[in-house]
């Protein structure tokens, strides 16, 4: 008799190939002379486009099943679940790649460690996506965690920085220890750490009610607020304009995308898959947290003169968008398998579309700041002036964050997660979502509109923190380039983005081996 | 004392003993003990010694990472002892045996990272 688990090795392909790397840049990065630390990026990006080649040929395959346990169920799924998360994740690593770049150089960061981290987290990520047991999530989850924490404190001898990386930590670590405790109480009244299993046990439970129903759906509740600590959403959202502002621009933009991405993916893997029998239980409170964190994020990005933390509160603002579509769980008709498939696939499509369009904008703030400390919103105006071109890209994000046209991407987000909410009969979300699309535009708009006044002449523009002027650095230019393109491909052709969510949708119902 | 709370209420009451304990104790030590005050006795009890400059004196934390560092190693032989005692019985095969050597490959990774940057040497 074989003791040991067989693995299939292909199925974790990407996360190994990722994890070997941030080894190989490590212990690379100790030989190297000093001069020759641009290599780390080099390496870097390799075995991120190694990771991504295997992320994107394991979809054409069947869907993988690894790390099996007995009974049949399987710790790791690599189906199109998994691949559209993990190929989000590559790409988005690709993209924080290229503008680290100068930062590490211009902030003196540790070169081996600042990718060592990136890498891991990235890893833990991979793994995240693909993880179908209890187990193997809160592992993933610290993965991509920890490394984050130093990521963001990694700025020596910078009180920001380090305040930053102390409220990312202590709030997450809260935020774990309630994950933890729901999972503790999910095991305690289903017995299995599977997911299909924990579905399989609570069906039954819910049906016949009872004290052991309140205690499943107290877990239930518990674990997705550990989740919306991840995401930001409101209520639990403090750590994130406070985390953002004082880490380097590229890591504000790994953890607003990457991050929050890897946030819903556990949270989908968990609501959809573990608790889809408690979902009248999360739907109230899903749809609640999104109504909250539209509005609060929304309203308070409104007041902010820091263009780090008005891009920090308008990605609270989108993580409660995202959250609409799973809202519909809250009335008995948006409960059917096609309802939640709909919402489903509005909440990851609006996920694709919002990680191309905000990585952008934190692509056009790395290329013309150096440090987010100083980083008004009046330092923007006129950028057309002293960069046209980096002022219609970032027009171009910022239109697409306010679901407006030319960003047709952003609108078409906006239209689906609407569509689902409607279809799931829940039209007091939706308007809720309309009217905040409303007031997004206020601020959004008023950034663009600074970008193109060139009335007032550049002396009358404030001083204090010096002329910000666009950076000569090919890297953080093929940043903006990549997601500028990838903007502009999806508000042409949408309907390939909405597909890949269908299937990556659809393969969140069965993840047993046959 | 019956029932579910009943044995809360035993501890709850255990507390109220051993807080009421120290409070008369220091209480009635407090209402007899002579109260004269001198320079000499504010002084900070340094075991008879007189103290020097300030509480806030730094400290060299030259122990801190080789306490990681054990720690990482302690953690090692965790995994190792259970592995030792099965890895050669039937069912196990070679790829245990390989298994375990990656996983020390990883942590040398780590020694070899603090050996680089001089963590080893005693300063």
């Amino acid at each position: 008799m074989r003791l040991i688990q067989s693995i299939d090795y292909a199925a974790i392909a990407p996360p190994v190939a990722l994890g070997l790397t941030a080894v190989v840049v490590l212990v690379a990065d100790l030989f190297l002379p000093p001069a020759r630390r641009a290599l780390a990026t080099v390496i870097s990006l390799a075995g991120s486009l190694v990771a991504l080649g295997f992320a994107a040929w394991l979809p054409t395959q069947d869907a993988r099943h690894t790390l099996c346990f007995p009974g049949g169920a399987c710790s790791y799924a690599a189906d199109h679940f998994t691949a559209f998360f993990q190929l989000l994740f590559l790409g988005a690593l690709v993209v924080v790649l290229l503008l680290s770049l100068t930062s590490v150089a211009e902030e003196s960061l540790p070169t081996g460690e600042f990718h060592f981290l990136l890498l891991s987290s990235v890893t833990g990520m991979l793994v995240l996506a693909a993880s179908r047991d209890l187990l193997s999530l809160l592992v993933a989850l610290e993965v991509v965690s920890l490394p984050a924490f130093v990521l963001v404190g990694l700025r020596r001898g910078d009180p920001r920085g380090s305040e930053a990386a102390l409220k990312f930590f202590l709030f997450s670590v809260v935020s774990t220890g309630l994950t933890v405790y729901g999972m503790a109480l999910v095991y305690g009244v289903t017995g299995t750490l599977q997911v299909d299993g924990i579905a399989a046990a609570l069906a039954p439970v819910h049906a016949a009610g009872g004290a052991k129903s309140s205690l499943a759906a107290a877990a239930v509740v518990l674990v997705v607020v550990g989740f919306a600590f991840k995401v930001s959403a409101v209520p639990f959202h403090f750590w994130a304009p406070d985390t953002y502002q004082g880490a380097p621009v590229p890591v504000a933009a790994f953890l607003s995308t990457a991050s929050k991405a890897a946030g819903f993916a556990g949270m989908l893997v968990l609501l959809l898959e573990a608790f889809r029998p408690y979902a009248d239980v999360w739907g109230p409170v899903i749809a609640v947290l999104a109504a909250l964190t539209m509005t609060v994020g929304n309203l308070v990005a409104l007041r902010q003169w820091h263009i780090v933390r008005l891009l920090a509160w308008s990605t609270v603002a989108q993580a409660g968008y995202m959250l609409v579509p799973l809202g519909i769980a809250t009335t008995a008709g948006g409960r059917g398998a096609a309802e939640l498939h709909t919402a489903v696939q509005a909440t990851l499509a609006y996920l694709g579309i919002y990680v191309v369009m905000n990585l952008g904008a934190f692509a056009c703030v790395a290329a013309v700041v150096r440090h987010s400390p100083r980083a008004g919103v009046e330092d923007f105006r006129g950028l057309a002036r002293r960069s046209p071109v980096l002022a219609v890209c970032f027009a171009l994000f910022l239109t697409a964050l306010a679901g407006l046209p030319p960003g047709v991407a952003g609108l078409f987000a906006k239209l689906v997660i609407l569509r689902a909410a409607v279809h799931g009969h829940v039209a007091w979300l939706a308007v809720i979502a309309a009217a905040n699309a409303v007031i997004g535009l206020a601020y959004y708009l008023r950034v663009a509109a600074l970008l193109f006044d060139l009335s007032s002449d550049s002396a009358a523009a404030p001083a204090v923190s010096g002329p910000l002027v666009a950076r000569r650095s090919r890297t953080v230019w093929a940043a903006v380039a990549v997601t500028a393109l990838g903007t502009v491909a999806l508000s042409v052709d949408p309907q390939l983005l909405l597909h890949a969510a269908s299937t990556a949708a659809a393969s969140l119902r069965h993840s047993v081996a046959p | 004392m019956h029932g579910y709370f009943g044995g809360y209420a035993l501890v709850g009451l255990l507390g109220l003993v051993g807080v009421g304990f120290v409070v008369v104790g220091l209480g009635v030590n407090r209402l007899l003990r002579p109260w004269k005050l001198t320079p000499e006795k504010l002084l900070t009890y340094e075991s008879g010694v007189d103290p020097v400059g300030e509480g806030w004196a730094q400290t060299q934390v030259r122990y801190y990472v080789y306490a990681f560092l054990y720690v990482v190693f302690a953690v090692d032989a965790v995994f190792l002892f259970p592995w030792a005692t099965v890895f050669a019985l039937p069912g196990f095969g070679g790829l245990s045996l390989a298994e375990m050597f990656v996983f020390l490959g990883f942590l040398a990774v780590g020694l070899l990272y603090a050996w680089k940057k001089d963590v080893l040497a005693w300063v």
